[in-house]
């Protein structure tokens, strides 16, 4: 099982809030390892989310949500 | 085969998701892949991956030769792409917004459009010129403007005008594969920005790999027996939730996404309104003098008899795009615009 974190895009602010923009996969979905998972974006500033393996997604936050840079956004099994 | 059908060879291959900016960079890194005389250049197109990110990426992997930052001087990165296109290479020059094209209009069309007629065709510019159109996002009157009626006027450019991930990257390859020059017009409101207005039409399934949509073949995207909606990028998107809405209210509309202006599929249009006998055009770009009178003109060339109701038109009513968001929406051809007129053409 592993954990993926809304990526740290503002660096001076550790307990910044950000929006799960997209999500590119389904809950559910067989995903490869770099697949384009979600992009996220804090203020104007956007960054892509790549799965770190291979394996089943399960999406924890809904589209268009607001969460602190940090917390689990999704998990792979 | 009827040009309707979809341009689409479908072959067994996978999909994955994508906006329409990520699809635009996909097609360019496959043509950057596979040709080396293609090259990207214009303001911001490099670290920064394009104000609208149509290039996101692309720096980091090909390099600063072939992704390059230029000065803030249209004229003289344009012009440098039509020497290096005339010299063979591949060049595709982003002009930042389609509303800068007057600083640098010399270049379009008394060069790039004219060095093959000029050189009675000895001469080929095969190159593509991007940019970024549209508004509804409070970006004002220098900033909103769509302005492709402008370059489909000017003789000697292909103009085409995505409104979704799946055409962004199969018109792009098209464009770059093109031995003529090519405006290829994006709509910010289609990119699927994060920092946009959420539009759930600018994320799709995109194949896997190469493929192209041809360039000059519109797209029946939803098909009706009441009235024709013939319509083109972001309003494709507005005319398709209207249709949806309509069809609660018994009215069947056909929706047409034209795709390319030049060459226009007048086919498409004829064969619609054949079968219709309605037509409602729906661009974002100025009313007077443009894409919407050259549709309609389409149609009334051929049998003004084949209308049985007058047409409508739903643009911009031929002023610059106001700042306030209530008045920009008033002036945009939204759903709710769209929705009235179909109403008022099926009435009569």
């Amino acid at each position: 099982m592993t954990d993926i974190t809304f990526p740290a895009l503002s660096k001076e602010s550790p307990a910044a809030e950000g929006v799960v923009a997209t999500w590119f996969v389904a809950d559910g979905e067989t995903v490869q390892a770099d697949q384009l998972l979600a992009e996220v974006q804090v203020d104007k500033v956007a960054a892509e989310v790549p799965a770190p393996r291979a394996g089943v997604v399960h999406l924890l936050i809904a589209e268009e949500a607001t969460v602190t840079q940090g917390t689990p956004i999704a998990r792979i099994d | 085969m009827t040009i309707t059908e979809s341009p689409v060879v479908p072959a067994p291959r996978g999909s994955h998701r994508l906006t329409t900016a990520k699809a635009m960079v996909e097609a360019i890194e496959l043509e950057m892949e596979r040709d080396p005389s293609v090259f990207y250049l214009g303001e911001d197109v490099g670290p920064y991956g394009g104000i609208f990110s149509s290039t996101t990426g692309l720096q980091e992997k090909f390099g600063a030769s072939r992704v390059i930052d230029t000065p803030i001087s249209e004229t003289a990165f344009i012009g440098l792409a039509i020497g290096a296109a005339v010299e063979g290479m591949r060049p595709i020059a982003e002009l930042m917004f389609a509303d800068f094209m007057g600083v640098c209009l010399d270049q379009i069309y008394n060069h790039m459009a004219k060095i093959h007629f000029e050189s009675g065709g000895n001469v080929k510019v095969p190159m593509v010129l991007t940019t970024a159109v549209g508004g509804g996002y409070s970006d004002a009157a220098q900033h909103s403007q769509c302005l492709w009626g402008t370059l489909a006027h000017l003789p000697g450019m292909k103009v085409v005008v995505p409104s979704n991930p799946h055409d962004a990257k199969g018109l792009m390859i098209s464009a770059i594969r093109d031995d003529n020059p090519v405006v290829y017009m994006f709509h910010k409101g289609v990119m699927g920005l994060p920092w946009m207005a959420k539009n759930p039409r600018s994320t799709d399934d995109v194949p896997d790999g190469s493929y192209t949509v041809p360039i000059g073949e519109a797209k029946v995207v939803r098909t009706g027996s009441d009235v024709t909606v013939v319509t083109l990028s972001l309003s494709v998107h507005h005319a398709l939730d209207a249709a949806e809405s309509l069809a609660g209210h018994g009215l069947d509309v056909e929706v047409i996404d034209l795709r390319s202006l030049v060459p226009l599929d007048r086919e498409t249009i004829l064969g619609s309104v054949a079968k219709t006998g309605r037509l409602v055009v729906v661009d974002e770009d100025y009313q007077s003098f443009g894409l919407s009178g050259e549709v309609v003109a389409t149609v009334t060339d051929i049998d003004p008899g084949m209308l049985r109701a007058p047409v409508a038109r739903v643009a911009n009513p031929d002023v610059p795009l106001p700042y306030s968001r209530s008045l920009e929406y008033a002036v945009l051809p939204r759903q709710d615009r769209i929705e009235a007129a179909v109403h008022r053409v099926a009435r009569e």
